[in-house]
């Protein structure tokens, strides 16, 4: 029986994973944290298999607690690490912290503590370089997006992400990490769910590159296997969905108006301005360019992962 | 999108028999999940793409082709052409031809340059119709999942020797043949006779690389002379039992890639040899 450590518990990725640890047979308790108070849908569960705890996991001694007190009481094992500002507009520091120095900081508090063993980190999609004279399937050993330039919430997954890869191999904890393809829902920080709330949708002229998108159905399925298994890596976790961007728009019920490309950026930080969406065209351009779709072979090979659950279009009933 | 899916239907109903239409239906290719494949391959708009060649191929090059039995009817297999032309008229005159001679019709996919991803629309178009830019993973994913896949180990240097060059074989590049004996898969030898006198280029200007292309031709003619094609498929080659496991030798590798350009050479020989005019 196996005793969970789920961080950003309170979004929609952390709850559903939490429900599903607690349906699962193999877990015996999960220790839920989140800097929001308690989600009503936990209201529901009984007895002392899920405890939830409010902290701030960018304040290293309330980490250091967290661990060496619940975490030791609970005797947990394993961590899973979904604790990531959501945002593509706000930077700076105290975004920096949470998603960079805490991964750092759990990290190194894990491989001090008596009784965990392993650390999953949800990584994404969005650490690889999309470049269209690569291979339009995207494996692990891609190169990550290294551009000083890219926006900082691509700066930091990727910084998180190398900082959790490279204790592999040289820490005592099982180290798993899952770049995950885009998860297409409310409130979890996805680029194309916002893309989608303008009933028009601008698209590069000339191109239409294929996407792979995720649903929460999968992503929870995949981070299970990966709580659950055994051994260390990093694996893509791609979608059920693979389809060319102006599919995604038809699919989603908008209208699609191609315009050129140095023409969106501009017009999409400025729709951010007026109407507050997230959406930032700089953060999306090369994948609006360029086809890039996850190969997930190695997380089927030695997770078992599958994609089979395919998103229910529109993904979100926005209107 | 709905139009333009509307108009395509249109398309094939308008160019394509029954016959065609049925058979075309059951193209083989790896749906990932709303009917293209990962690499963007649309069966529709490469129906609407044999279709459109029809024309060229039927009249206009009124395209011949021999050995086509050689062409695995299963599994993965490597075709290696000669190229040339200022377009790729070749590639789809051979994608097309296979097509018509495989039951269930077989996709080649066409390895293009590295830069043809960048270039708007083209890019796009491509993608849809099965071409794939050259990348190693690419070519091993197309492998892996048995396709059959078209190369042209000239490279861009093929279609820019100039017509004094015409059937002279440039130097072929190796990636073929070392993931032929990684995946121990038949290379078949293609030769394309016809093409190379198809549309001359009188010059070229090197300084201007639209996205990446390595020069911009300037053809003596605005449109591709009616040459006729002929198309010949040599026996396939079978580089693992000749060369064993000799993926990561880059000697043995040049060697293999050596012997698939000796085959092509032989093919491009008998066939001009064969030919009894330009336009017959």
């Amino acid at each position: 029986m196996t005793r969970v450590l789920v961080t950003g518990a309170s979004t929609p990725v952390g709850i559903a994973l939490t429900h599903a640890l607690l349906e699962s047979p193999l877990v015996d308790c999960v220790l839920a944290v989140a800097a929001d108070p308690r989600p009503d849908s936990f209201a529901r569960v009984a007895g002392s298999r899920l405890v939830y705890r409010v902290v701030d996991l960018t304040r290293a001694r309330a980490l250091h607690d967290l661990l060496f007190r619940e975490g030791n009481d609970l005797g947990v094992e394993v961590i899973v690490h979904n604790a990531l500002h959501r945002s593509a507009w706000d930077e700076g520091p105290r975004i920096h912290a949470l998603n960079v120095e805490t991964t750092r900081d759990l990290l190194g508090t894990a491989e001090r503590h008596p009784s965990i063993r392993r650390f999953v980190f949800r990584s994404a999609s969005a650490v690889y370089h999309v470049d269209p004279r690569r291979s339009t399937l995207l494996s692990e050993d891609d190169p990550l997006e290294l551009d000083p330039r890219a926006p900082q919430k691509v700066r930091d997954r990727v910084e998180a992400d190398l900082t959790v890869c490279t204790r592999m191999g040289m820490s005592r904890l099982e180290i798993v990490v899952l770049r995950c393809a885009e998860l297409l829902a409310a409130r979890v920080g996805s680029q194309l769910y916002d893309y989608f709330a303008s009933r028009v949708c601008l698209r590069p002229l000339g191109f239409d590159p294929m996407l792979n998108l995720l649903s929460l159905e999968d992503l929870t399925h995949a981070l299970c296997l990966a709580t659950l298994g055994r051994g260390s890596g990093v694996f893509n976790i791609p979608g059920a969905d693979t389809l060319p961007l102006s599919r995604a728009i038809e699919l989603w019920g908008r209208t699609e108006i191609p315009a050129p490309g140095p023409l969106l950026a501009p017009l999409y930080r400025w729709r951010a301005r007026v109407r507050g969406m997230d959406f930032r065209y700089d953060l999306n351009r090369r994948r609006f360019h360029s086809s890039a779709v996850l190969d997930g072979r190695r997380a089927l090979r030695e997770l078992g992962y599958r994609p089979v659950h395919p998103l229910r279009w529109p993904a979100g009933g926005l209107d | 999108m709905r139009l333009r899916r509307q108009l395509k239907q249109a398309w094939i109903r308008a160019f394509c028999s029954a016959e065609e239409r049925a058979a075309l239906a059951r193209l083989e290719y790896r749906d990932a999940g709303h009917g293209y494949d990962a690499l963007g391959f649309d069966p529709e708009s490469f129906a609407v793409a044999l279709a459109a060649c029809r024309l060229a191929y039927e009249r206009y090059f009124r395209v011949t082709s021999s050995g086509a039995h050689h062409i695995p009817t299963r599994g993965p297999a490597i075709l290696a052409a000669n190229h040339s032309g200022l377009l790729p008229i070749d590639g789809a005159m051979i994608v097309a031809d296979i097509a018509r001679h495989t039951s269930p019709p077989r996709v080649a996919r066409v390895i293009g340059d590295v830069f043809i991803p960048l270039m708007p629309w083209v890019g796009t178009i491509f993608s849809r119709i099965g071409v794939v830019s050259g990348s190693p993973g690419n070519f091993r994913h197309l492998l892996e999942g048995g396709d059959i896949v078209l190369v042209f180990p000239e490279g861009t240097p093929g279609i820019g020797k100039g017509f004094r060059k015409r059937y002279e074989l440039q130097e072929f590049r190796v990636g073929h043949a070392e993931l032929a004996l990684r995946y121990r898969v038949p290379v078949v030898p293609v030769a394309v006779v016809g093409a190379e006198e198809a549309w001359p280029e009188i010059g070229r200007i090197d300084a201007f690389q639209p996205f990446g292309a390595p020069f911009l031709p300037i053809p003596a003619t605005p449109l591709p002379l009616p040459v006729r094609f002929h198309i010949h498929y040599g026996e396939p080659l079978d580089l693992a039992a000749e060369f064993g496991d000799a993926a990561d030798d880059p000697a043995l590798v040049a060697e293999a890639a050596l012997l698939v350009k000796g085959a092509v050479q032989t093919l491009l020989e008998r066939g001009l040899s064969q030919r009894k005019g330009l336009f017959s």
